[in-house]
């Protein structure tokens, strides 16, 4: 049965799931496994937080995602579009539609941000690997 | 894109919204609060908390004005992460017309 409603318990699940996927993903895999070369246990709870603090209100998460983003080397902005389909795909089997369509309108709101602040602001510095 | 704090925040600054912002860019002037357009992820999660209803997505027509203030101020007025006590006569203030005219203050708030 689809999760109908949203709970810290389907957060969870969502986050594992997804970067389970993300982890075995030909595109996404290298540039997460640089980025997070270690133990991927505080990055899933970083993600729990995030997305308990973007749906629930819980204010959990306290970060700065622009400056992370910024620091990782190779980010182009098709891989954004790869994290989209990934997500979306995990959502519609997790939850039913109405919950999976709000989970995909504010990751797709939050990743197009994202790449604004990465991809088009002339007066901020630039991914390196962006020549 | 980003969401911008408008008029009816100023001289109520309730400051749910800082509360609740995961990534704590809101700055704080005397009597007003506003969003750094760089640092907003765009989620929206402070838009209902506030109880003024003082806070609009950038692409809802007409902001044009309020966007360049709230990018503006944010760069001069401290970081606020914490929420404190809003202002006495906050509610007395809460839905009167044209404040930006009559009581905005440049003046830097006390930040966290």
């Amino acid at each position: 049965m689809k999760i109908d409603h949203i709970s810290e318990d389907g957060i969870r699940r969502l986050v594992d799931e997804f970067y389970a996927r993300v982890r075995a993903d030909t595109e996404l895999a290298p540039i997460f496994n640089r980025a997070i070369p270690g133990d991927w246990g505080l990055h899933l709870a970083t993600m729990r937080d995030f997305w308990s603090s973007v749906v629930l209100t819980s204010g959990r998460y306290k970060g700065n995602p622009v400056a992370v983003h910024l620091r990782i080397e190779g980010m182009v902005p098709r891989l954004f579009d790869r994290w989209l389909e990934l997500f979306g795909e995990t959502c519609g089997e997790l939850f039913d539609d109405s919950l999976a369509e709000a989970f995909r309108a504010k990751a797709l709101r939050i990743a197009e941000s994202l790449k604004l602040a990465l991809f088009y602001r002339p007066d901020r510095p630039r991914p390196r690997s962006v020549p | 894109m980003t969401f911008v704090v408008t008029d009816n925040c100023i001289k109520c600054k309730y400051m749910d919204c800082v509360e609740v912002c995961p990534v704590d860019c809101f700055y704080e002037g005397e009597n007003m609060l506003v969003i750094h357009p760089d640092e907003c992820i765009d989620c929206g999660v402070c838009e209902p908390e506030c109880p003024a209803e003082a806070i609009f997505p950038d692409t809802q027509a007409g902001l044009e004005s309020w966007l360049k203030l709230n990018a503006d101020y944010a760069l001069v007025w401290p970081t606020i992460t914490n929420k404190r006590e809003p202002p006495a006569d906050a509610k007395e203030f809460d839905g009167v017309p044209g404040k930006f005219e009559q009581y905005l203050s440049s003046n830097p708030g006390q930040g966290d």
